[in-house]
């Protein structure tokens, strides 16, 4: 078993507040670059190698939509996978464009452990019967999850946890980088409590912060709630402005993140923010849709959302805000790269999901009615 | 024995801006300053055409289309050229310093990327055909064996004579409302002009890696418009009242009536991070106090001001102005 090895943690450059006497002229060399520690990434295009021990890996979760990825690429690159779910869905599932062959293989190899992770003494009890090597906490929300974990396995290797960019501080300067302020109000308080947590235990763990995560199998209505009115030759109702800038990360991508940072001494005790490498405008957004299923340029509809009052109801997927946060810090220090552009990840995910039929939720046109039915009177 | 490089700066003469005229060109004649300062302290012998207050480089007078006379014969390893604007007014300074063998020809272009959903700007997007600068960075990869590109957008800094954080702080310690266009969401790139001169340098000092390459000049943070206001007020100290509106419906010019693009103008620097190890630092929260101030210092805030084009928008929009 690899032994846990401690690493002076690479201080990434924060925005420094630089002594004023600087900005004279003096002629002194200025300090920045002394104070600035990135060096040319010697890293880049040698990918960390992973561990060549095969590793007992736990998965929290792993039945539903990352996991499903993270699962597949774990078992190929030889590791012993089990899953830890309350067996609600079912523990494997053909992808579409899976072969037969490599289904069955991935089916016969993925061990399942069957629980309910808030019961934290069955946690605790089950974990440390079996003992794991390193724990990917996929579906984690609140802290108190966690402790039984590490509780049960106190000879874990690493601990890896999907975290998500909701934790930052909104801000009027972007993007969010991971040395940004987190919000311990926000919505995501219980990922930011369990980031805490791992930071203060002893235990060696990494934290990935994706944005909006997309891609086939995505139960979250992101790329569907566009599919389906591109679909229903509807036009698209956006808040405001629609140059809102927000960022996709396709599924796939993420997973090899997860990958690339199992055993990786640069990720130890790091946190890492995941998803595209180009952010995009709520209309630009719309506009990729269209182009990746094949649909024509679509209608926009902007409208002011606080003249409607929609009850319960979201009547668009996104945060209105601008969210989007660098990738630079993965790209830079595990030499991770995105595969998919956004146009390429929407069609992958219309290809293999939305285009054939499937989706999570129902088409609900209720709210863009309203909307639409208000700009018709508008106009007349 | 490492031999620092001799290096000519071509410096680009701006005028102050008046409220009257329409916007000039040249907003980013200051980055020269900070450049040759800093190039000055790493030991390079630094040779700056047009004016500059003396920090130990020599200065030449003269039009940059005749620059070997200016120089008199004297041979340079790089040259920066912060002056030009299109092909003919580059020219005669490209053409001069290949003749007279310089090695390296480092050229200040714009913002000259097209319109993208995606946001940001990167390295290697499309660029309008049309402007002038795309010119001139082709016919420089033409005839030059080591050259680099630089595509700086807004910058803060002592010395800069294109106004930025001022036309905030002209407004907000007036107690006038600020008006800006459009939803005030639009993200832009302010740098303080110390990260443009540090890449710069960089450039010189590397210039196998920085070889044949363009570089967003700008530093790594954007901000929208309505935050750039905000953030003006608190370095001043001073609430701020934000008031949006449409150029269009009001009929005013918006080029005249504000000094940033009305739309994201957002690039990031990443190949400056990648291939130069570059890093940022500015930091606008803690840079425009210090700007603030100089503003102060200077008596600008106690300066009497016309706001004609401000009042018409106001008047359009119904914005009582505090007297």
């Amino acid at each position: 078993m690899a032994s846990l090895v401690a690493v002076q943690q690479q201080t990434q450059p924060s925005l420094s507040i630089l002594p004023s006497s600087l900005s004279d002229f003096n002629g002194t060399r200025l300090h920045t670059q002394l104070q600035c520690k990135r060096k040319v990434w010697q890293t880049r295009g040698a990918l960390q190698v992973t561990a060549s021990s095969s590793k007992n890996i736990l998965i929290m979760g792993g039945t539903r939509f990352i996991g499903v990825f993270l699962s597949r690429l774990l078992v190929k690159e030889g590791h012993q996978v089990t899953l830890f779910t309350r067996g609600k869905a079912p523990i494997t599932q053909q992808l579409p464009g899976e072969s037969d062959q490599d289904f069955a293989d991935f089916s016969s190899k993925i061990l399942h452990l069957k629980g309910d992770r808030k019961d934290f003494d069955f946690v605790k009890s089950s974990l440390s019967a079996k003992g794991f090597d390193v724990v990917y906490d996929i579906n984690g929300r609140e802290a108190d999850e966690v402790a039984p974990i590490l509780d049960a396995l106190p000879k874990l290797e690493q601990y890896i946890y999907c975290s998500s960019a909701g934790v930052y501080l909104k801000t009027d300067l972007l993007p969010h980088s991971e040395t940004d302020a987190v919000d311990p109000k926000s919505r995501h308080k219980g990922k930011l409590e369990t980031e805490s947590l791992l930071e203060s235990r002893a235990v060696n763990w990494t934290s990935l912060r994706p944005v909006y995560i997309y891609g086939p199998l995505n139960y979250n209505p992101v790329e569907e709630w566009f599919f389906h009115r591109l679909k229903a030759g509807r036009p698209i109702p956006i808040p405001n402005s629609g140059m809102q800038i927000t960022q996709l990360g396709h599924v796939k991508d993420l997973a090899a993140a997860f990958v690339q940072v199992l055993g990786n001494e640069k990720a130890t005790k790091q946190v890492f923010n995941i998803s595209g490498e180009k952010y995009v405008t709520f209309d630009g957004l719309a506009r990729a849709c269209a182009k990746a299923a094949g649909f024509p340029e679509p209608d926009i509809i902007h409208y002011n959302p606080k003249e409607f009052d929609f009850g319960k109801k979201k009547a668009f997927p996104f945060r209105d805000q601008h969210f989007f946060a660098s990738v630079d810090k993965a790209k830079h220090v595990l030499g991770w790269k995105p595969e998919f552009d956004l146009v390429k990840g929407l069609a992958d995910s219309y290809n293999l999901d939305f285009g054939r039929g499937t989706y999570r939720k129902e088409a609900d046109f209720s709210t863009d009615d309203l909307i639409l039915g208000k700009s018709l009177v508008l106009q007349a | 024995m490492f031999q620092a490089p001799f290096c000519l700066y071509l410096h680009c003469q701006g005028q102050r801006r008046r409220e009257e005229e329409g916007p000039y060109t040249g907003g980013h004649a200051v980055i020269g300053f900070y450049f040759a300062k800093e190039l000055l302290g790493s030991g390079h012998e630094v040779t700056i055409m047009t004016e500059i207050v003396s920090a130990g480089g020599r200065t030449v007078w003269g039009d940059p289309a005749e620059v070997g006379k200016a120089v008199e014969g004297a041979t340079f390893d790089v040259v920066l050229d912060n002056n030009g604007k299109d092909l003919d007014t580059v020219r005669p300074v490209a053409d001069w310093a290949k003749g007279a063998g310089v090695k390296q020809f480092l050229f200040i272009s714009a913002g000259i990327y097209v319109r993208s959903d995606e946001p940001p700007h990167v390295e290697g997007d499309a660029v309008k055909a049309s402007a002038g600068h795309v010119g001139v960075e082709k016919y420089i990869a033409e005839i030059f064996s080591s050259w680099a590109v630089f595509r700086p957008q807004y910058m803060i800094g002592s010395g800069n004579n294109k106004d930025c954080e001022e036309w905030f702080l002209d407004r907000v310690v007036r107690k006038r409302p600020v008006p800006i266009p459009g939803s005030g969401m639009q993200l832009t790139n302010i740098a303080h002009v110390r990260d443009l001169s540090t890449m710069l340098t960089l450039a010189v000092e590397n210039p196998e890696a920085a070889n044949t390459k363009i570089f967003n000049c700008v530093s790594d943070r954007a901000v929208t418009l309505d935050g750039m206001a905000k953030l003006c007020a608190q370095a001043a100290g001073l609430p701020v009242e934000i008031v949006h509106y449409d150029p269009k419906a009001v009929g005013i010019d918006e080029k005249k009536a504000f000094p940033f693009r009305n739309m994201h103008f957002y690039a990031e620097p990443r190949a400056a991070k990648d291939i130069l190890g570059w890093c940022a630092t500015t930091n606008l929260p803690e840079d425009l106090k210090e700007r603030f101030d100089e503003y102060v210092k200077i008596g600008r805030d106690k300066k009497p001001m016309q706001f004609e084009i401000d009042d018409k928008i106001l008047e359009s929009l119904k914005v009582p102005v505090a007297e």
